[in-house]
């Protein structure tokens, strides 16, 4: 047997509290009271599925009582009763009391019942649905807080066979010329940036990291001299014109800049004699627009619009495919914006824009 | 020439003591590695021996994730110590985390002279041994 459904019904003359109690006993659990504090008791010790009140009452009429009660007690659903067709009362109760059903006097008993059958039903409905929610967060948090340690458990083996090539390669130059040891190193680092990436996408979703001042000047070729370390050969053309603070979010600037510098980097062809990369950002109060331009292998046509989608590579299989995934993430964390033309074999320009916060 | 000192690793994993002891008598720094697996068996080598200050090390080379005693902990145990000991060691900061609070926190703390990513470089021990060696000087 399912529980039954608890109904409160508050009206200042006792003759219809015991009506309603006379047609309804036999079907409910009905609690009532003669004034909206007493019904404010019951709502308070009891978990109430409808709450139905009168709306003329002396004191606190039945809008005002569901307004009162509209953060205080959410869930029970509720229906006002009343005499009059006044229709300022009935917009308050549509809009302030956040009503169900509104219902005439006098009542029918037929109406009456299935209204409170389908108010329980659109409880119950409710309640499910926040408890699949609370469920959904539950999971989704538990999932979050399983890739941060995951990471972090994953690189830190990873790391030890890194020392290791390091000490092959410190203890016995020979030895260590060997392709193998080579090529160990590589699909170390190589699933090292897997793991980098992940604990940077971890980071997007999780954190709000505090708003910082931005000079682009420095990280811009901070940057640089992060990811363009073993191609020395690239032109780097930068315009940085900022001259008043740019305020954003640091880390996420930091994961966008650094993916798209890095691609920048990574995309040139092997046959080109003039590797450029140019950079221009222009601040102004309301936002930084920020191009970069390479003239690097190119993207399809066809590939135009999957670049963005997580785990998508192009031919060339340099990468991840993680990257932009992860700057429009962040992007779109920061409210920002990113547009990209391309042409095969020609080169890449990526253009954003990120809102100023201050 | 001044005599090379002592270096002390504390680490929960093997392997990693054993790299890292391995790459630190490589760079022939050190006159002798002392390695701990745990914070709380560093701390209990510092105390047996603070009467004989020559088995002491004047750098430590500390893990942030162990299990009980996690590296931060063993900073507070550390601070604790007396300072005949510590104004003479310094304290490096050895971790494979990317986590940015991780790193800050390292850096903030007036205990630790460096935060070093592992896996552990030659080249970024060495400069680290010449700085610390000419503060000192």
């Amino acid at each position: 047997m399912t529980p039954p459904i608890k109904v409160l019904y508050i009206d200042d003359e006792e003759n219809n509290l015991n009506a309603f109690k006379a047609s309804f006993r036999r079907q409910y659990e009905i609690y009532t009271a003669t004034s909206a504090k007493d019904g404010l008791e019951i709502l308070d010790n009891l978990e109430i599925h409808v709450v139905i009140a009168d709306q003329k009452m002396p004191t606190t009429t039945g809008v005002e009582f569901f307004r009162e009660i509209v953060n205080t007690h959410p869930n029970p659903t509720r229906i006002l009763l009343t005499g009059y067709t006044d229709i300022d009362a009935l917009a308050n109760a549509i809009n302030l009391g956040h009503i169900y059903r509104y219902i005439a006097k006098p009542w029918s008993v037929l109406e009456l019942h299935n209204c409170i059958k389908n108010a329980y039903d659109a409880y119950m409905a409710n309640i499910n649905l926040g408890n699949k929610v609370a469920e959904l967060e539950k999971t989704n948090d538990e999932l979050n807080r399983f890739i941060y340690s995951i990471s972090h458990e994953l690189r830190a083996p990873l790391v030890s066979i890194m020392g290791i090539v390091n000490l092959v390669k410190l203890e016995n130059k020979q030895y260590s010329d060997t392709e193998y040891w080579n090529l160990v190193e590589t699909c170390a680092n190589k699933l090292d940036y897997y793991i980098q990436k992940t604990q940077q996408y971890y980071k997007n979703i999780k954190d709000n990291s505090p708003i910082e001042k931005i000079d682009f000047n420095v990280l811009v070729n901070d940057l640089i001299n992060i990811y363009a370390l073993p191609n020395r050969d690239i032109q780097f053309k930068i315009d940085i014109q900022q001259d008043i603070p740019f305020w954003s979010d640091a880390f996420r600037l930091e994961v966008i800049l650094g993916n798209l510098i890095s691609n920048a980097i990574k995309y040139q062809k092997t046959t080109e004699p003039h590797k450029q990369v140019i950079i221009n950002i222009t601040v102004n109060a309301k936002e930084a627009e920020i191009t970069i331009h390479d003239n690097g292998v190119g993207i399809l046509q066809e590939h135009m619009d999957k670049i963005f989608t997580q785990f998508f590579k192009g031919r060339i299989h340099y990468g991840s495919g993680l990257g932009l995934f992860i700057a429009k993430e962040a992007l779109n964390k920061i409210k920002g914006d990113i547009t990209v033309s391309s042409a095969y074999e020609k080169g890449t320009t990526f253009k954003i824009t990120i809102p100023n916060a201050k | 020439m001044q005599n090379k000192g002592k270096i002390m690793l504390v680490d929960d994993s093997d392997i990693d003591l054993k790299i890292n002891a391995k790459i630190i008598s490589l760079t022939d720094l050190f006159e002798e590695t002392i390695s701990c697996k745990s914070g709380e068996e560093a701390l209990d080598y510092i105390k047996r021996h603070l009467k004989n200050p020559k088995n002491l090390p004047q750098l430590i080379l500390l893990d942030i994730h162990m299990p009980l005693m996690g590296g931060f902990a063993f900073l507070d145990a550390y601070s604790l110590l007396p300072t005949s000991f510590t104004a003479n060691c310094h304290i490096a900061m050895l971790s494979s985390t990317l986590d940015f609070a991780h790193i800050k926190k390292s850096e903030a703390n007036p205990l630790v002279t460096r935060f070093l990513k592992k896996p552990l470089q030659a080249t970024e021990l060495k400069k680290l041994v010449n700085e610390i060696t000419l503060a000192r000087l």
